[in-house]
């Protein structure tokens, strides 16, 4: 049994389409990125497998839980922990009241430890919560009852770069534990660092299920190269060679094939200076965006984000 | 991949009201400036019965002369008798009217509310059904309709006993104990609007509006016999202040059919809300 298990799984609002037969299944035990930009239906995902709304087709479990069944996915439920993008809170309780009927409903074994590592001022009103704050408070009952399997939607949002670190090395410990983690995201490093597979949403389909070390080496390799002359015609024409970019003799480009044949065509050249390095995720990402001019500029909507 | 211990299951089932414990507990100081609110408007009425009663005018006999609806409209029978005075003046106006619309829009911000707030996501990722969730923040609206109950129908007994005018008791406690159920209807319809709309201002006027537009109903169809059969659908044609003050009327069946109008809508309101998407 997946803690996450999707087949087929289909949600459209009327003629607009949230996810499109999505079928795949999250491993026990990892942690999983789901990225894409905003509007792509990551959150529409998540909602299917926490039952809040209902697929048009196809179906998902949740802990074996059928996510169409209620009775079954609340007892799945306990031993999940959730985290929603759009966090809200009554305003005039205080974080304590919150954990308080929280604990109470799903159970609150690890509150102390997690209060000791995001610290929400709990005994203040929510309504003076900054969105940091909030979102620490959101972690805690989302990791408070010890749960198997923990669903985020954009969990550093609003955090601070130094919680967010605290964040990700929270998550790989997690997982040390045996905790399975999937979470959603926009921002490409914090994927990068912390997912072990991540799967690519683009308008509600599944464009890329990969291991995060897959999914950068098919993203080939960044070259920068400086050479004495002009050598722009002799590189393009080299298979493997796109996204090429010349200014006087300095040329960058991504490099896809194999390196025996890159450095021997660049053995002809007079080169003063050449850098090899992984393409940052970002770049990996656009290859599954950048052909359709349909989309909106994704470069707009994701963030970097190197916190 | 370690696996994790087994935690023992928390006694989660002994532990079954704590959505309604803990919407009780965010709505105690609205109970409490509501309580005080009515409280202080029963005052009021109290303490201007005796100056009512000693002014040099037979009241009645003014009564007499207004139009028919009128008299319809307010339940006036009598304002000569202090049950008569409270049944206008406290109990078709406050009750009726005010906490009829109060309770529906109570109702109506119920499940809206946290939709629009984005708390419903959180509070249906808890292991807890819809219909909990429903019914549990609907039982939590009984706390502050009792409190104004118990906390203002005691005021008035003391407060007639005060002025020299103490209200017939048996009277008294009917005329609460017969108005919970009218209030549970209004605040069942208030819920159906909750579940149907996601903006908590749009379910709370729709509510206000038509709990206002049956009232009106019922009192348009009081005056005019032809229609008069309407009445019967309106949550307010099954409450009558005047009827269990002046005329010692207790209308029990009607109450019975207020409980049963109750439990129908409510179940209505889940129906909607369990097939629903957040």
């Amino acid at each position: 049994m997946h803690p996450i298990e999707a087949s087929g799984l289909t949600k459209t609002y009327g003629s607009v389409l949230g996810v499109d037969s999505l079928s795949f299944h999250v491993e026990s035990g990892e942690v999983f990125g789901f990225l894409g930009p905003n509007g792509a239906g990551k959150t529409t995902f998540i909602r299917l497998l926490l039952g809040l709304i209902s697929p048009t087709s196809g179906t998902a479990a949740v802990l074996g839980a059928d996510v169409r069944e209620e009775a079954a996915l609340i007892e799945a439920k306990r031993r999940v922990g959730y985290l929603p993008a759009n966090l809200g809170f009554d305003p005039g309780a205080t974080g304590e009241d919150v954990l308080d009927y929280h604990g109470a409903v799903k159970g609150d074994s690890r509150r102390q430890d997690l209060l000791a590592m995001f610290s929400p001022p709990i005994d203040r009103p929510i309504r003076e919560y900054s969105t940091g704050n909030k979102q620490m408070l959101g972690l805690v009952q989302a990791f408070m009852h010890d749960p198997d399997l923990v669903i985020m939607d954009e969990p550093t949002s609003g955090l601070d770069p130094l919680k967010q670190e605290r964040f990700h090395e929270f998550i790989r410990a997690e997982r040390d534990r045996g905790t399975t983690v999937f979470f959603s995201s926009h921002v490409l490093s914090e994927v990068r660092r912390v997912c072990d597979r991540v799967g690519i949403l683009r308008e509600g389909s599944l464009v890329a299920l990969e291991d995060i070390d897959t999914l950068l080496a098919q993203g080939g390799k960044r070259v920068h190269l400086r050479a004495a002359e002009d050598v722009h015609d002799r590189v393009r024409s080299l298979d493997g060679v796109f996204d090429l970019d010349t200014v006087g003799h300095e040329l960058h480009f991504t490099y896809a094939g194999g390196y025996n044949e890159l450095l021997d065509r660049l053995a002809s050249f007079e080169i003063l200076d050449i850098e090899i390095t992984e393409p940052p995720l970002e770049d990996v990402f656009m290859h599954y965006y950048g052909d359709d001019t349909e989309t909106d500029d994704p470069a707009t909507k994701l963030e970097a984000g190197d916190a | 991949m370690t696996l994790k211990p087994t935690i023992p299951q928390q006694n989660w089932r002994q532990e079954m009201l704590e959505t309604a414990r803990y919407e009780v507990d965010r709505r105690r100081r609205g109970t409490v400036v509501l309580t005080a609110g009515i409280s202080l408007v029963a005052v009021f009425f109290i303490a201007l019965y005796p100056s009512f009663q000693t002014a040099d005018i037979d009241i009645d006999q003014m009564i007499e002369a207004w139009p028919p609806a009128m008299r319809e409209a307010f339940g006036l029978v009598t304002l000569a008798s202090i049950e008569g005075f409270l049944a206008v003046e406290l109990y078709n106006f406050v009750w009726v009217i005010v906490l009829g619309l109060y309770f529906a829009y109570l109702a109506a911000g119920l499940i809206a509310d946290d939709i629009e707030g984005d708390r419903m996501d959180l509070l249906c990722s808890l292991p807890v059904s819809r219909t909990r969730v429903l019914f549990e923040k609907f039982a939590a609206l009984v706390v502050p309709i009792l409190a104004v109950n118990v906390v203002v129908g005691s005021l008035v007994y003391a407060g007639t006993i005060a002025i020299g005018e103490p209200i017939d008791a048996l009277g008294l406690v009917m005329v609460h104990l017969l108005s919970i159920p009218y209030l549970l209807l209004c605040a069942t319809i208030g819920l159906v609007f909750s579940v149907k709309f996601d903006r908590g201002d749009v379910a709370k006027r729709a509510a206000i509006a038509a709990i206002f537009a049956l009232y009106l109903l019922d009192s348009i169809a009081g005056s005019v016999e032809e229609i008069s059969v309407v009445q019967s659908l309106t949550p307010s044609g099954y409450y009558d202040p005047t009827a269990i003050l002046v005329q010692e009327t207790y209308a029990i069946g009607d109450a019975g059919v207020l409980l049963v109008a109750t439990a129908v809508v409510l179940v209505g309101a889940r129906v909607l809300f369990v097939r629903r998407d957040l």
